[in-house]
């Protein structure tokens, strides 16, 4: 894949230290890039300046702002503006890759400040918003700078082209499919059991959709277990399960890469529940490539990565009656989970980080195609010359 | 001398305006020129890849023949009549991988490989050719663009129609 070692530069708009799809894609793609001989840079906001990457470049403490129905840690203001300035001026950066660049962050800034091959990344999808026509001017001389815009999934185009009027290339988020697929079954976590991964706290990732499910699902496999795995305090959640079913229920906590592959391949079915807010579903990717059979709310993003019911199980969203239909059904039906969980590891394997940064470099060499080097949009600018020359 | 300072600061802050959607024009005419310049290269290499396997064991003589021709076609074609040649090599592309895929050998494999890879970049390169043109245009379109015409002597750029249906 290797045809010229460059100098990428990528922005990181959330906190680098707290956990989520975006920072984890930029993670996986800047080691990959870096594996492969290129030199990368990011340049993130993070809580605690010490324990970052070598590759990690700090850019200040980040402020947490609401934004498409959760908190976002991000980074923005006058300080911030000179931080990535500064960055991308010391650089020499053949190419920078802005991450989620249509939010007040530093990806937004870096997209002011720079001048030169740059992609920017779309990761959120969200319904069109009012707002849009307020800020899309302001929005659209910067985003129109991008050389090219790569969009995580259908969903994420469609929010793209609604709300910027610009469209995109779809490339998906990348995975270590490899890790997923050696892993062991695991006695304690097979049988009728019913997996679930995520921060359940979050109303957004459906637990609740799951725990009302229970008890029609109980009646049906009274030997079934529910194994709920991620960060969060539980002792909420319990509260809200039926004493009767209580015992049904283990709170792993938050588990390992190696955890997370033995899970995948020893649950009869991985559940996904959420209610929305989600763009392309990484972690149905990652049990689909582990050989779980999955089954999934009806929301775009995961329609589109279960090809519409070819690789999963779908249920309508928010409906847990209808959930625990699916999921009967499937419990009772091994040869059908089987075949779901083969095909799915198959699908799986086209999310794998070797296919995903091979189409996202390609992309890169298109954008640098005839192009120089980054530079700072102020040093380019006739106007500006000619007021600096004054200056010395 | 309040209203003489206002004028002032109005006419300044309009100069800024004009010169800032003066750059804005000139980076995205430059943007329309780059996507063009690498979507002209991938189909160059395109029809060159088609004459490799129009001499290989892949194609038969008669889609050797027809596929040498609209290899050659696309190379030469002057730009008014690129459109047409281009999607007659993607049509004599299709005729020949819709049932030659059982039949291939190992070193036709990678012809193929080849072929398709380059398919999916000439496909982005569309994508991105496209969505600079339409940005363009939709720039050139606002009446101070035009009434001052920012755009200078370049020429309003266009998409060429093989590019909806080029694969």
């Amino acid at each position: 894949m290797l045809t010229r070692t460059l100098k990428i530069g990528i922005v990181c708009p959330y906190s680098w230290d707290t956990p989520g799809g975006v920072q984890n894609h930029i993670r996986d793609l800047a080691e990959f890039l870096i594996a492969a001989g290129h030199e990368v840079s990011v340049l993130a906001p993070a809580m605690d300046e010490e324990n970052l990457p070598v590759y990690v470049v700090h850019a200040g403490k980040p402020i947490s702002i609401p934004y498409n129905g959760a908190v976002a840690r991000v980074l923005f203001g006058p300080v911030a503006f000179s931080r990535v300035r500064q960055w991308i001026a010391q650089g020499d950066f053949d190419l920078l890759h802005l991450h989620e660049p249509a939010i007040p962050s530093i990806s937004l800034l870096a997209c002011w400040a720079a001048d030169g091959p740059m992609v920017g990344t779309f990761h959120a999808a969200a319904k069109r918003q009012k707002i849009i026509f307020a800020i899309g001017p302001i929005l659209e001389p910067a985003i129109e700078k991008l050389s090219a815009r790569i969009a995580v999934s259908e969903a994420a185009r469609l929010t793209l082209t609604d709300h910027l009027d610009t469209d995109a290339v779809v490339i998906p988020n990348g995975i270590y499919a490899s890790r997923y697929q050696e892993g062991t079954p695991q006695e304690k976590w097979q049988g009728n059991t019913i997996g679930f991964i995520g921060r359940f706290e979050e109303p957004r990732k459906g637990l609740s959709i799951l725990l009302e499910a229970l008890p029609v699902i109980a009646r049906f496999a009274p030997d079934v277990k529910v194994f709920v795995a991620g960060p969060g305090d539980p002792k909420e959640v319990e509260k809200q399960i039926d004493p009767q079913l209580r015992h049904r229920f283990s709170f792993l906590g938050k588990i390992s890469e190696e955890e997370k592959a033995d899970f995948m391949s020893s649950i009869a079915i991985y559940v996904a529940p959420n209610t929305g807010g989600e763009s392309f579903g990484i972690i149905l990717a990652e049990a689909l490539a582990g050989g779980a059979c999955v089954v999934a709310s009806d929301i775009p993003a995961f329609e589109d990565l279960l090809g519409q019911g070819e690789f999963g199980g779908l249920f309508k969203s928010e409906d847990p009656t209808e959930l625990a239909k699916v999921v009967i059904e499937l419990l009772r039906d091994k040869d059908r989970r089987e075949n779901l969980s083969r095909a799915g590891r198959l699908r799986g394997q086209s999310f794998d980080w070797n296919v995903i940064a091979q189409r996202i470099y390609s992309v890169y060499e298109m954008s640098i195609v005839g192009s120089e080097k980054v530079k700072l949009a102020s040093d380019t600018r006739s106007w500006n010359r000619f007021l600096s020359k004054d200056d010395k | 001398m309040t209203n003489w300072v206002f004028a002032v600061f109005i006419l300044l802050i309009s100069l800024w305006y004009l010169s800032f959607l003066a750059t804005r024009l000139d980076r995205l005419h430059h943007r329309v020129e780059t996507s063009w310049a690498n979507l002209d290269v991938l189909l160059q290499k395109r029809a060159a890849v088609a004459l490799e396997i129009a001499h290989s064991d892949i194609a038969d003589p008669a889609s050797s023949l027809l596929l040498t021709g609209a290899a050659y076609q696309a190379r030469d074609a002057e730009i008014q009549t690129r459109s047409a040649a281009e999607s007659g090599l993607s049509g004599a592309l299709g005729l020949l991988l819709e049932d030659s895929q059982h039949l291939a050998t190992a070193a036709d494999n990678a012809l193929l490989t080849e072929l398709s890879a380059l398919t999916d970049k000439i496909r982005v390169a569309i994508a991105l050719h496209k969505d600079a043109v339409t940005r363009t245009q939709m720039v050139r379109k606002k009446v101070i663009v035009r009434i001052f015409r920012l755009a200078g002597t370049a020429p309003l750029p266009v998409t060429y129609e093989f590019e909806s249906d080029v694969l």
